[in-house]
């Protein structure tokens, strides 16, 4: 048996189904990875085309989740699963929820860049930001990748993660005021850059969400709402397989 | 067997002496049972424990069958270490390939990767085996390039994670139902190709200038009526070249700027049969055409695109028919839509192309009769204008032609393009 198969079925074509359907999120995660890196690399770089495509892509990602929504009450109604598969699908109608959800915050970063892209640079040239939206990345990709391989260490790791980003978040507030003050002619676009921080740092909540939910899945406990100590101790310290 | 003869034929004559005959055979008999017991059970033992133990120094037959064993499993050895020593050639040499291998199975899973396919693609060994490869390389690009089927050609994305690193990725079949993910890092290709195209939108601009200045004068001078008539020969050429020096640079322009903007056109409403009705009051008006100009418009409906290029495309390909057309010949040229979209073509009945020049077309400054071309005046940068245009509208373009009967050309849109004014 290989390591994806999600457990054997009497049914092959029932397992088929669950494959494609985490394959189809994967591709959603895809495409949402794409959507912030590009809305990044847009703002960055002042690229007003790029940014437009985002906001234009967006659609793409909603379709996406209706479709696998629809797969998935489908799945409930005609399958019934029950214990692993279940949770498989409860992870999944809640993932995507937050996958789409940072296809927003990316759309939202995409329109500000196209704003931004037409003004004045300044001379950081959004240096921080670039930093921020790099970090948020790599929490968004090891959280899919846990999500593509089952991997609840990994997705514990993520989550505590998050720290850094809400760190990294609260010194670029700190800076926009301190810019804001010295010099009120950059107001406009200190709070455009505070908006776009505000947003990846909620791609970086969703990114989390996700990673809860993989441990979820795993091992079917539910870690949301729980401090790090104490979610350590409840997953690494039991052994819950 | 000659010694066991001896031993009997020993017991039978103490037999005789003796009297005891059946005590003396069987007591012989049962010592050379006895005997050969001892030798299997050393055989045994060593067979056991080949590996710290010497052979057993055993006569008769018992002896040739160690000897036997012993050549086998030789031989055995030496196939082995040198089964190793290709494994291990096989593992140095895929990893010291400067290209990332990942073996896939029938359901795009992972088998088996090297080194730098886990680098590049962010791999784990071990972990990953038995993934699937698009669960794990989720750029939408590569997703669509399975979909689509078609490995013909690699695909280049932008590596998701970390900085600006490009990877040309391409399925090559192996085995049965196998596939072969090749992985190349051509960050340094992408990087060049985008200098190139700097330097050539840069370097038409820097020409566009002092060029205009020169045109300016030279246009000034040649009407001047005092002007000797032999200068002003001169200066009518001078004209003239300078003329064919701004359109090439204003097509090297406009390609560099199709180039740079490898994104979608934007979707907005263009009359096509307004656009092409204007043109074709130009065509009839230009002084060089010496053929018949028809024009066809069989849809009303638009299409949803950029105005500049479509019209950069039409006129492209109406100019090059009328170019290429004697006297006396006849250029059609003919707007339609249907289920597949809409579709433009220019038929001519002029010099036609020979086959061999038909792939290469589109290339820039591709000539297929130099001498002859140069002297018609093209920038020899109209048809790659044209094929990113296509490109930009989701289009595509085929060419039919014989030479000395004339030539097609036909462009494909998507009827996602095709829209009517509401």
């Amino acid at each position: 048996m290989d390591a994806t198969s999600l457990g054997p079925h009497i049914s092959r074509r029932f397992n088929e189904d669950l494959e494609k359907l985490r394959t189809h999120v994967l591709q959603m995660g895809g495409l949402v990875e794409k959507q912030m890196s590009d809305a990044v690399v847009a703002l960055v770089e002042g690229n007003g085309g790029l940014a437009d495509e985002v906001s234009r892509n967006d659609h793409r990602v909603n379709a996406m989740e209706v479709s696998i929504d629809e797969e998935c009450s489908r799945i409930l109604a005609t399958r019934s699963p029950a214990a692993s598969d279940l949770r498989l699908i409860v992870a999944i109608i809640k993932t995507i929820t937050d996958l789409e959800r940072i296809g927003d915050e990316a759309e939202k970063v995409g329109y500000i860049a196209a704003r931004l892209a037409v003004m004045e640079r300044p001379t950081d040239r959004y240096r921080e930001i670039k930093n921020l939206g790099r970090l948020v990345h790599q929490m968004l990709h090891a959280a899919l990748d846990s999500f593509a391989r089952l991997d609840a260490d990994a997705a514990l790791k993520i989550v505590q993660d998050d720290r850094v980003i809400d760190e990294e978040y609260e010194a670029i507030q700190r800076q926009c005021i301190t810019f804001m003050m010295e010099d009120p002619r950059t107001i406009t676009r200190s709070i455009e850059v505070l908006w776009v921080s505000r947003a990846l740092e909620r791609i970086g909540d969703h990114a989390k969400n996700i990673c809860e939910y993989v441990v979820y899945m795993v091992h079917g406990k539910d870690i949301r709402h729980t401090a790090h100590d104490a979610l350590t101790r409840q997953v690494m310290g039991e052994d819950l397989r | 067997m000659p010694r066991l003869l001896l031993v009997l034929g020993l017991a039978a004559v103490v037999g005789l002496i003796t009297g005891q005959m059946l005590a003396c055979v069987l007591l012989a008999l049962g010592g050379a049972l006895a005997l050969n017991y001892y030798r299997l059970y050393l055989l045994e033992r060593w067979l056991r424990h080949r590996r710290n133990l010497d052979p057993p120094n055993l006569s008769g037959p018992w002896g040739d069958v160690v000897a036997l064993v012993v050549r086998i499993y030789r031989r055995k050895k030496f196939h082995k270490k040198r089964m190793l020593e290709v494994v291990r050639e096989f593992r140095q040499l895929t990893s010291a390939l400067p290209d990332g291998i990942v073996v896939l199975g029938r359901d795009r899973e992972i088998q088996w990767f090297n080194p730098k396919a886990a680098r590049m693609l962010g791999l784990q060994r071990k972990v990953d085996f038995g993934h699937r490869i698009d669960n794990l390389v989720r750029n939408p690009e590569f997703q669509s390039y399975l979909d689509r089927g078609d490995f013909a050609l690699p695909v280049v994305v932008r590596k998701l994670t970390g900085q600006d690193i490009h990877l040309s990725l391409q399925m090559v079949d192996y085995g049965e139902g196998q596939k072969l993910l090749v992985v190349r890092d051509v960050s340094r290709e992408i990087l060049i190709e985008a200098m190139r195209k700097d330097f050539v939108a840069n370097a038409s601009h820097e020409l566009r200038s002092p060029l205009t200045v020169i045109a300016g004068y030279v246009d000034t001078l040649a009407d001047d009526p005092i002007i000797d008539a032999d200068i002003r020969h001169a200066l009518e050429e001078m004209r003239r070249q300078s003329a064919r020096m701004q359109a090439v640079v204003d097509d090297l322009i406009e390609l560099s700027r199709l180039e740079s903007n490898d994104s979608e056109a934007p979707f907005i409403f263009v009359d096509v049969p307004g656009l092409l009705a204007l043109m074709r009051r130009d065509v009839i008006a230009r002084p060089d055409r010496t053929c018949e100009f028809q024009f066809e418009s069989e849809s009303v409906s638009g299409m949803l695109g950029a105005e500049s290029e479509l019209h950069s495309v039409f006129s492209n390909l109406i100019g090059n028919a009328i170019k290429y057309t004697p006297a006396g010949g006849r250029v059609v040229a003919r707007w339609w839509t249907d289920a597949h979209g809409g579709h433009f073509s220019v038929t001519d009945t002029g010099v036609g192309i020979a086959p061999e020049h038909l792939p290469r077309l589109t290339e820039r400054f591709y000539r297929v009769d130099p001498g002859r071309s140069r002297a018609s005046g093209g920038s020899g940068l109209g048809l790659a204008i044209v094929k990113h245009a296509l490109q930009r509208h989701g289009g595509s373009m085929d060419i039919v032609s014989e030479e000395g009967k004339g030539s097609t050309f036909t462009c494909h849109f998507p009827d996602a393009r095709i829209a009517t004014r509401d």
